[in-house]
């Protein structure tokens, strides 16, 4: 009797381990795809704030070209705005080809080109494009790990158990990585 | 290469982290071999001596698992990189550590001209990625970004830990093995301790003989599958085999060789000497199918 005893609270010490370890491993993943989100969050703002500095510099030597200068401050209103993040990442992309159009009309003006702070602007411009796109590819990569563990057995079986929904990928609309490029 | 069997980095993870228990665990046995030797040899309480012994030897051991990282990258004469004039190192880095999810972590540069790079550290929190200047100057920024995450994927893999601690107890060894041939030349024979001298040199000798085979099953052992694995870990984060393909061929064709002890050897991307006598010694697998590997993805 004492041996059925111990062999039915082993199987239930399994069972609860099992269990735990299953919630665990779905709650790292969320908090994974939730911190990838707020890195993207950041890196689009730090696009935002490149904006300023970005027109102050191009405004000293190329005064004329109001034009652009409204499109790219409109671009960086919209991506404050957006509320969503694939809201966000869409006006993120309108914002990096209106400030990549202001690269490409610096290149016009040599001494603009020339200048120390126009060249580390345009470093910073591309790097955060690619740890945008890094971002973004960080957290698909991760809603596909959350979305394997949920739909093969037997992580099936505790996703319905916890109640872990389906969370959305990031659609890729335009902007993908290395396409267009800021020359150099 | 072994064809067909898939093997997950977690795997690798495990084993390294494994192996690298393991290595301490020789390394402290090997020592108190040697104070053993030693205690028997000389006139002492053999019971004090080898406990001062044994606590040595847990201090060096504790020093090379919080400092062999450092350790090493002194001895390749390795200098923290300046931010603002390595920015773009600073900036690729940080885009691939988003891409992969893996902290930050510190790098450093080497004044060489040579193409190369290699990472070191005790785990991902705790880790140094150190390229060439020749690297640097020579790569342009998707081939840079290509072996910088090779190194990023020796970080994830535990790779650093076990190859680092590998590094500095090939280089224990052959100072140890110095040292004993050399007590032969510099204890004259005008003290009665001939027979301690005789012992010594014997340890020295056989240390002589035997440290060029550990080196050498070390190597083999840091395997190549390593850098195939890292390869791969490359393009899984960049998605972009084409950038680490072309920093492989201008480290093909670069003839500088890079100077650096060869315990280190193993650390870097490709062999820091560009050619080796033995097929046996190959710390690295051959470029050519490195290259064709990548090019297949």
């Amino acid at each position: 009797m004492a041996a059925i005893l111990w062999v039915i609270l082993i199987l239930i010490a399994l069972i609860v381990i099992i269990i735990i370890s299953y919630f665990n491993r779905f709650a790292i993943l969320v908090n994974r795809i939730e911190n990838s989100a707020s890195q993207i969050d950041v890196q689009l703002k730090k696009r935002a704030d490149l904006v300023p500095n970005l027109i102050e510099t191009v405004k000293g030597y190329a005064k004329h070209e109001k034009g652009i200068m409204t499109s790219v401050t409109n671009a960086r209103k919209a991506l404050l705005g957006a509320k969503t993040l694939n809201d966000k990442v869409k006006a993120g992309n309108q914002l990096q080809a209106a400030l990549k159009s202001i690269i490409a009309i610096g290149e016009n003006y040599p001494q603009l080109r020339a200048s120390d702070n126009f060249k580390q602007l345009q470093e910073e411009l591309a790097s955060i494009e690619d740890k945008v796109a890094y971002a973004r590819q960080f957290y698909n990569d991760s809603i596909l790990e959350y979305d394997n563990l949920r739909s093969t057995f037997p992580g099936v079986f505790f996703a319905n158990m916890f109640g872990r929904k389906e969370l959305p990928y990031l659609k890729i609309t335009e902007g993908e990585r290395k396409v267009v490029k800021v020359k150099f | 290469m072994e064809k067909g069997k898939h093997i997950d980095f977690r795997d690798q993870i495990a084993r390294n982290k494994r192996n690298s228990v393991f290595l301490l665990i020789l390394v402290f046995l090997v020592l108190i071999g040697i104070g053993w030797i030693i205690g028997k040899a000389i006139n002492v309480d053999f019971f004090i001596f080898m406990t001062i012994f044994s606590l040595i030897s847990i201090f060096y051991i504790w020093i090379t698992y919080y400092f062999s990282s450092q350790i090493a990258l002194a001895s390749v004469g390795a200098v923290v990189a300046d931010k603002t004039k390595y920015r773009q190192f600073y900036n690729i880095v940080e885009g691939l550590t988003i891409g992969s999810g893996l902290p930050m972590p510190k790098l450093y540069i080497m004044n060489q001209e040579a193409i190369n790079a290699f990472a070191t550290g005790r785990n991902p929190k705790n880790s140094v990625v150190c390229v060439t200047s020749g690297a640097i100057a020579k790569l342009n920024k998707d081939e840079l970004e290509g072996v910088l995450a090779h190194e990023l994927t020796h970080i994830r893999n535990y790779d650093i830990r076990f190859v680092t601690i590998t590094a500095v107890v090939v280089g224990l060894i052959e100072i140890i093995a110095q040292m004993f041939l050399r007590s032969m030349f510099y204890s004259s024979g005008n003290r009665d301790d001939n027979k301690g001298s005789a012992i010594f040199f014997i340890i020295g000798l056989v240390l002589a003989i035997i440290a060029p085979i550990i080196v050498k099953l070390v190597q083999l052992a840091i395997s190549r599958r390593r850098e195939y694995m890292a390869d791969a870990g490359s393009v899984e984060i960049t998605r972009y085999p084409s950038g680490l393909v072309g920093a492989l061929e201008k480290i093909k064709k670069d003839s500088k060789p890079l100077k650096v002890n060869s315990s280190v050897a193993p650390m870097f991307i490709s062999d820091p000497a560009k050619s080796r006598i033995f097929a046996i010694f190959q710390t690295h697998p051959p470029i050519d199918s490195r290259i064709q590997i990548l090019k297949a993805m």
